[in-house]
């Protein structure tokens, strides 16, 4: 007879436990948006539903401008993410390959600042855009996450990685700086840099706080807030709640499901957590 | 246009500002056009530091190159007109061997159109026999065709000077054979004036047309190959060059005799012409090339010496013996007599090809 590894069995109990933890709200959450709303309250509670509501969505979308949310949310996410991006891989290349007097300060000032937290700054960075006449903009939500220090110590990690030698040839046959960023670095830096563009992606379709202070019209709201006053503006409808909760987090789910791969490489290589 | 000092490296000196460390002291030297130029020495002795400060990727702290009479300390590496083949390769991992090879004629001022650099291109892959490998990736091939990969790529610009940095310490020993001798036969084809940068003294001899052997930061000797051998500067060229290395034995040099521990011979043996300056009385490192130190019969030999170990490299046997608590080595033809271990020889040395060096490592015979 086989013997019972009773240590490994114990590790996958474990992870089981914690994987139906984690999982289950998200299921619920799933279902319930697919329920009635007697369905949603009724005690013993109902686990699936009995007629799928899909009918659910459309009043969601009829109370409240989730299309709106949802548009919102997508172009300041793409926009953080793209330009934080831009600025954090010229911004790794300057303290890879560069040489420059006060690098090492620099350098030092960087790591200090990373070790600020963003709660920490919040209210300063709001009277800044509030003084600038951004609250309700765009540009108000996107300004404060347009370069990132910690995504570019990230991606010095993947750049730093790069013998130097890669970057002396470049000089030699003919290439500017600019050419051997996009022709070179970038290229071989793909893994870092998909890491860095969906959890930049992530966290920003996540945000909370700062499109909450910076906004207060319903047409400049994301989706999270959305959410939250849809929330209490809906009261007692919960299985809209469940639903709309569901189209928020939908698309991030995708994204998880797509790339889980890349992410986890990413955040498991380099040691770093965001 | 002077030939003979297309490159003029001229009282060159290097202290790293991070450490103060004096990586060269001074060192001028020139290299006549079209010639391959080997930059010979120890590890750490500043031979990369050269090459690096040539290509432009290290500056100077002071003295001066020349290219064609030209100045070139202040002028970018890319406009310097060199190709650089690294010690690791360098190549771009994520582009194709005809990628790489077109890079430099894809970007930077000189920039050509996409057909016409993949024409030149092509015509250096022709001639570096890497055709075949055109759409692959550089992982997917040997550290040989990498080689020729990063060799194409140095010459797709078609520039004066072609700059090898130990292009074969990554190779196994057969193949280091030959590819230097495809180097040699390809940088001669092209004409292009090359320094050559390299530890191993035989890689340095063989393809070489000149060896300029650094230790210390500075110029030991800047010579042709066979003149190492024949003719070293000073103690240390005698040491470095030659394998099995040479053998050194202290001796005194009193009234007209020349002392060391257990022989003896009279100055008059020495050859007249061969001193480079007077040998005056003093202590003196007599140093004797192993094929030059020879078993003879007893009433012949000058020394007599116990054999610790017997050696075969080939054609020959290094003899192995402890003379006043050093190693020495005799090199003597396979078969020319049969001798072991604990044997008893003895030795007569070619006095007129040994060596005499001062403490301070000047020559003196």
């Amino acid at each position: 007879m086989k013997k019972i590894n009773f240590g490994l069995l114990l590790v996958y109990l474990f992870v089981g436990i914690f994987a139906i933890i984690t999982v289950f709200p998200f299921i619920y959450m799933i279902l319930g948006g697919l329920m009635s709303f007697q369905e949603t309250t009724t005690i013993p509670p109902t686990f699936f539903p009995h007629h799928l509501q899909w009918g659910n969505y459309g009043k969601v979308f009829a109370e409240a401008p989730f299309a709106k949310y949802f548009l919102n949310t997508l172009i300041t996410a793409s926009v953080t993410t793209i330009v934080s991006l831009f600025n954090s891989i010229l911004g790794a290349f300057a303290l890879t390959n560069l040489r420059f007097k006060g690098k090492a300060v620099v350098k030092v000032i960087m790591l200090s600042l990373l070790m600020v937290p963003g709660e920490a700054i919040i209210f300063t960075n709001y009277n800044t855009i509030a003084r600038m006449g951004l609250l309700n903009t765009y540009i108000g939500l996107v300004l404060p996450f347009l370069t990132s220090i910690f995504y570019m110590y990230y991606l010095m990690t993947y750049f730093g990685a790069i013998s130097p030698t890669i970057y002396k040839a470049a000089m030699i046959d003919g290439a500017s700086d600019w050419e051997y960023v996009w022709r070179i670095l970038v290229p071989m830096s793909k893994g870092g840099l998909f890491t860095v563009g969906l959890l930049s992606f992530i966290s920003g379709w996540n945000s909370f706080l700062w499109p909450l202070l910076v906004t207060n019209e319903d047409s400049m709201r994301l989706l999270n807030n959305g959410l939250s006053a849809f929330a209490s503006d809906a009261g007692s409808e919960t299985e809209l709640q469940l639903a709309a909760a569901t189209l928020t987090v939908l698309p991030i789910l995708v994204i998880y499901f797509i790339f889980r791969k890349q992410i986890i490489r990413g955040v498991v290589r380099n040691d770093l957590k965001a | 246009m002077n030939e003979e000092k297309f490159i003029e490296v001229d009282n060159l000196q290097k202290v790293y500002e991070d450490n103060g460390y004096q990586a060269i002291k001074s060192v001028s030297f020139n290299v006549k056009k079209g010639d391959l130029v080997c930059l010979l020495g120890p590890s750490g002795c500043g031979k990369t530091t050269i090459l690096n400060m040539v290509a432009g990727l290290l500056k100077p702290t002071s003295g001066d190159i020349r290219f064609d009479g030209k100045s070139i300390i202040n002028t970018e590496p890319k406009d310097r007109n060199i190709g650089y083949v690294f010690q690791n390769y360098a190549l771009y991992p994520h582009m194709t061997v005809l990628q790489n090879v077109m890079f430099p004629l894809t970007v930077g001022e000189h920039k050509k159109n996409k057909r016409e650099a993949q024409e030149i291109a092509e015509r250096y892959m022709k001639l570096t026999d890497i055709m075949r490998f055109s759409d692959q990736r550089p992982v997917r091939l040997s550290g040989g065709q990498q080689q020729r990969v990063a060799i194409a790529r140095a010459l797709v610009q078609e520039p004066k000077i072609l700059l090898m940095d130990e292009p074969l310490s990554n190779l196994d020993a057969r193949l280091r054979l030959q590819i230097r001798e495809e180097i040699r036969a390809l940088v001669k084809k092209v004409g292009i004036t090359t320094l050559f940068v390299t530890h191993d003294q035989e890689e340095a001899l063989s393809i070489g047309d000149k060896i300029i052997l650094f230790n210390n930061g500075i110029v030991q000797q800047d010579d042709i190959g066979q003149r190492f051998y024949l003719e070293p500067n000073n103690q240390f060229v005698a040491n470095f060059i030659g394998n099995p290395v040479i053998d050194n034995f202290e001796v005194t040099v009193e009234g007209g005799t020349v002392k060391g521990s257990d022989f003896a011979f009279d100055q008059n043996l020495l050859s007249e012409d061969r001193f480079k300056s007077p040998l005056e009385d003093g202590q003196y490192m007599l140093s004797v090339r192993p094929e030059n130190i020879l078993p003879v019969d007893e009433e012949d030999g000058q020394l007599t010496e116990t054999i610790d170990d017997v050696e075969l490299i080939g054609r020959e046997c290094i003899l192995k013996f402890t003379h006043d608590g050093h190693q020495a080595r005799s090199l003597i033809g396979l078969g020319d007599r049969e001798l072991h271990h604990g044997d008893v020889i003895h030795l007569k040395m070619a006095l007129d090809r040994v060596f005499i060096f001062k403490p301070n490592g000047e020559r003196v015979y």
